[in-house]
């Protein structure tokens, strides 16, 4: 089956929250509501037809507006594949340290365990109900999302002074390494955007985020 | 006081044991770079087992936002670093899926030319470091002499041994010189004669079986489950190959192998054995792919000439995304890049095969004894780089 | 060592406590001097060995013909290198536990013919006191595996007792054929017998059986591959002496290729002749007095030839698992090396009653 044929299949279950088959990006997909994830999921798996046995990839995308949330889904037995996206908005007045959250869908397929987990530390969105719901790469006390765009790298590590070039060896103080940052008084954002982040030369024609779709 | 209640824990025994946590990694012989196991022993046979990865993350992803299309690369190269060609091509077929270009013809047969090798030559590194994981010593140094030959071969056109940085968006970089091919032929031929002699150092031998058979048994269900592609997925008996089954090259669609699935021969289906059999037949399907490979190379230019232009400027793909699969040593490995229109993706997710293999272990480990849980972590074949990216 | 004593009271005149002690320590010191030499040539040799098989050179440099130099210049790295004591380890048990360890296989080579008359002691159990003694280095594996205060360390000690342990009764039974063949315990009767009757592995068919069982099995008394379980560095990163550096880590080194030294001694006194020449066709024990030294010789190049294949053996196999190793010993080799014994004693009662 196709794309389009796996689309219609979707829509024939009878379950909200559907959207349109997006093809105006290279690889189709189709938007998918938060709340009918589990249950698209499920069917995607059990249907005879689709039969998509595993679950690839699970992706986050940060945009301006909020966050995609991408699957794709493959079968085995019918080569065929298909992607579903769940788009969280921002909501107005947010923060930059603001975590979108989706259903796990690790109970449906076990492997998003690992990809959940990694997309949870590297972008921090959270997955509810995960079985495991820790950091997967960083340390479990590190602080902020490296993948994020406004994340700044940060000068220590707890104690651990992590930019080591910013003091030359032969002024480091081996009794008295370079303080902790001070704690982050409550309510204002992580970090603050770089300012080169927006004046960089090649980031000039990055064109606005595409309208967002299927959300209805 | 104290000590008198704790050795009334267990009334049925006078002796008192508890459970011994051992810490397998990061720095460790068989953990085939930095993985850390937490195990919990009982004796010698683990009860739990608890991965922790990271300590080789390099935030490639973070990079790919931040770098142009074309010198992504490199950075691709660092992934999965004992298949490098594979994951260059991964990464150049998905830039081209997103700019909506091919390359040329020649290009697509040395692009597969090139992709078996190194698949030959990282399937000896897990021959030789499985054989290290055993015990054997001697394996290792057989490998590494005809995976010198390949990195010799691959070096000609390249430049380099390891990180090739050969295969680009559009095509490859440079051309081979005309002996190439007559080399890699008889290469060909002198490897069928060493993998002969690899079965008979360790594939067939009495205490390598009695290590791997019936040892870390993957049901085809699990496979499915957990998202393992490639000898892992194989090794469990399901027969599929993107090469063959979504062949993301020409060339693939044209020549003729086979597709070697576990069979259960020493014990149960998908064990340590079979995987291992499997990537050792892969490697006589892809010297199979390598000849007929080169008896059909076609001449022609090795870049598109639209590409050549486009190099003048940084590549600025339309808005959009793309994912590909490719089906890389360790397994599938899909490279999904969002585009927005600038000369670099706003997010450049590698779905690595090793990664979604390795998560398989907790799952494996509890159950059989420390010197299964280095044989299966070596059957699973991961490389570090891959896994934390 | 009659020789000796006489050396020492009779041409230098000396009484007879002191001849004794001296003569004692010449004997000990010619002993330890050979040991030495023999390992370093022994690790020289494991490495070319193992080069060669896995087609490679080895040590070329050092020393000009081949690395010959190779081992002395380790052996003097080892000794300057730092001595680390892990800060949990405790430090008596870790210190004295290389020695006791390397004492425990010294001491089998008293009872030990080299060849006529160049014996420390003839012990009337030499065979036994060899098994026994050879048994202390157990003690100071596990004390070095406990001290350590490392748990791959406490796995290597675990797994050497229950290894070595479990090897003694297969390796002790199967050197029972031999015994019985010969009536005594003796070493030397080992010589005397078989210059008179031939090979004891000739003797019997079933003698073959006993050969290769107590071959097998004192691979795994050596702690050699397959059977090198104890420092596994693929599963326990090295096993006993995975804190040990220096000279004291060298102590552990130098005992694998002793205790090689010691059980392939022991396969060439009591299966291979000893030092006595194929079919006796040159008497080298009766041979005139600095003739007979030609002894030594020929148990060397015996022992050698053992020791190649305990070499051979481990670059070419992979390791056992624990269990398959306890399998091994108890539900293998223990019955075949009794069918052994019991066969022979059938064949020697049948042929000769």
């Amino acid at each position: 089956m196709n794309e389009q044929q796996l689309h219609d299949k979707l829509r024939a279950t009878g379950l909200g929250g559907i959207g349109e088959l997006e093809s105006s990006a290279r690889d189709p997909f189709v938007v998918v509501e938060a709340s009918v994830l589990l249950e698209v999921m499920a069917f995607l798996r059990d249907d005879s037809e689709t039969a998509m046995e595993m679950l690839h990839n699970v992706t986050a995308v940060q945009r301006e507006t909020g966050f995609d949330v991408v699957y794709h889904l493959c079968s085995y037995s019918r080569h065929h594949s298909l992607t579903l996206k769940v788009i969280v908005a921002q909501p107005e007045g947010e923060a930059g340290d603001w975590e979108p959250a989706v259903p796990s869908v690790a109970s449906v397929y076990p492997s998003a365990n690992w990809h959940e987990r990694e997309q949870w530390d590297l972008l921090g969105v959270r997955f509810n109900d995960h079985p495991d719901f820790r950091r997967i790469i960083l340390p479990e006390e590190w602080i902020g999302h490296p993948l994020r765009k406004d994340y700044v790298y940060p000068s220590t590590f707890g104690e651990i002074p992590l930019e080591l070039d910013a003091i030359p060896l032969y002024e480091r103080d081996e009794n008295d390494p370079p303080k902790p940052s001070e704690p982050r008084p409550a309510g204002t954002p992580l970090t603050q955007p770089p300012s080169e982040y927006s004046t960089r030369p090649d980031a000039g024609g990055r064109a606005p985020a595409p309208e967002k779709k299927g959300e209805s | 006081m104290e000590a008198l209640e704790m050795y009334t824990v267990d009334d049925r025994s006078d002796v008192y044991t508890e459970e011994l946590k051992l810490n397998l990694g990061p720095q460790h012989p068989s953990t085939h770079g930095v993985l850390r196991v937490e195990l919990s022993m009982d004796g010698e046979i683990i009860t739990a087992s608890r991965c922790d990865i990271g300590y080789l993350h390099r935030c490639a992803e973070k990079i790919g936002e931040n770098v142009t299309y074309l010198q992504y690369t490199p950075y691709t190269d660092r992934m999965d670093y004992l298949a490098s060609m594979n994951n260059n091509l991964a990464w150049s077929l998905t830039v081209e899926k997103l700019l909506g270009v091919e390359a040329p013809e020649r290009a697509q047969w040395l692009r597969m030319i090139c992709a078996e090798l190194n698949r030959i030559a990282s399937h000896l590194i897990a021959f030789g470091t499985y054989g290290i994981d055993i015990g054997a010593n001697t394996p290792f140094f057989y490998a590494f002499r005809e995976r010198e030959s390949i990195m010799a071969l691959l070096e000609r056109p390249s430049g380099a041994r390891m990180l090739y940085n050969y295969i680009q968006p559009g095509g490859l970089r440079r051309d081979v010189d005309e002996n190439w091919v007559t080399d890699v032929l008889a290469f060909c031929d002198d490897f069928e004669k060493r993998w002969a002699e690899y079965n008979t150092l360790l594939s067939n031998n009495r205490i390598f079986i009695g290590r791997t058979a019936n040892i870390g048994v993957i049901p085809q269900d699990v496979v499915y489950a957990c998202g393992a592609t490639g000898p892992v997925m194989r090794g469990s008996g399901i027969k599929w190959d993107l090469r063959r089954d979504v062949p993301y090259l020409k060339p693939y669609e044209e020549v003729d192998f086979d597709v070697p699935v576990g069979e259960g021969t020493h014990g149960t289906l998908g064990d340590c054995w079979d995987r291992y059999w499997v990537r050792m037949r892969e490697m006589m399907e892809s010297i199979r792919i390598i000849r007929q490979g080169c008896a059909a190379l076609p001449g022609g230019e090795v870049m598109e000439k639209v590409m050549k232009k486009m190099y003048k400027t940084p590549l600025t793909p339309e808005a959009g995304e793309a994912y590909m699969r490719c089906e890389n040593p360790r397994g599938e490995l899909g490279f999904y890049v969002v585009a927005e229109g600038g000369t670099s993706p706003i997010r450049c997710r590698a779905r690595a095969p090793s990664f979604c293999n390795l998560s398989l272990l907790d799952s494996l480990l509890p159950g059989t004894m420390i010197a299964d849980a280095v044989a299966i972590i070596g059957s699973l074949d991961i490389v570090l780089g891959e896994v934390d990216r | 060592m009659e020789t000796l004593i006489d050396f020492f009271t009779g041409t230098l005149g000396l009484g007879p406590t002191l001849a004794l002690s001296l003569a004692y320590a010449t004997a000990i010191g010619s002993l330890l001097g050979f040991i030495t030499v023999y390992a370093m040539f022994a690790i020289w040799m494991e490495r070319k060995v193992a080069a060669h098989i896995q087609q490679r050179f080895g040590p070329m440099e050092v020393g000009g013909w081949h690395g010959w130099a190779q081992s002395p210049a380790d052996a003097l790295k080892l000794m300057f290198k730092e001595d680390i004591i892990p800060s949990g380890a405790n430090k008596v048990l870790f210190w004295i536990a290389p020695a006791i360890v390397f004492c425990g296989v010294l001491a089998g080579f008293i009872a030990i013919p080299f060849a006529a008359g160049v014996q420390i002691v003839d012990i009337d159990l030499g065979v036994f006191f060899i098994i026994a003694i050879a048994s202390i280095e157990v003690i100071g594996v596990i004390m070095a595996g406990w001290s350590s205060n490392s748990k791959y360390s406490l796995f290597g000690a675990v797994r050497e007792a229950a290894q070595v342990v479990s090897y003694e009764l297969p390796s002790a039974t199967a050197l029972l054929a031999p015994i019985l063949v010969v009536g005594s315990f003796k070493l030397g009767d080992f010589n005397t017998y078989q210059a008179e009757h031939g090979w004891i592995i000739f003797s019997n068919p079933f003698m073959w059986i006993a050969l290769l069982v107590y071959f097998i099995a004192s691979l795994a008394g050596c702690k050699r591959a397959p059977f090198d379980l104890p420092e596994a560095e693929s599963e326990l990163v090295s096993g006993f002496h995975t804190e040990y550096s220096g000279m004291r880590f060298s102590f552990f080194g130098l005992e694998e290729f002793v205790s090689m030294l010691l059980v392939s001694a022991i396969t060439c006194t009591l299966f291979l002749g000893g030092y006595t020449l194929p079919f006796n066709f040159l008497d080298v024990a009766n041979l005139a007095a600095p003739f007979h030294l030609l002894g030594v010789a020929v148990l060397i190049v015996k022992i050698f030839a053992v020791i190649f294949v305990q070499m051979w053996l481990r670059w070419t196999l992979p390791r056992m698992r624990v269990d398959q190793v306890m399998t091994m010993g108890y539900k293998y080799l223990l019955p075949w090396a009794l069918f052994a014994v019991a066969g022979t004693a059938v064949w020697h009662v049948w042929m000769e009653g």
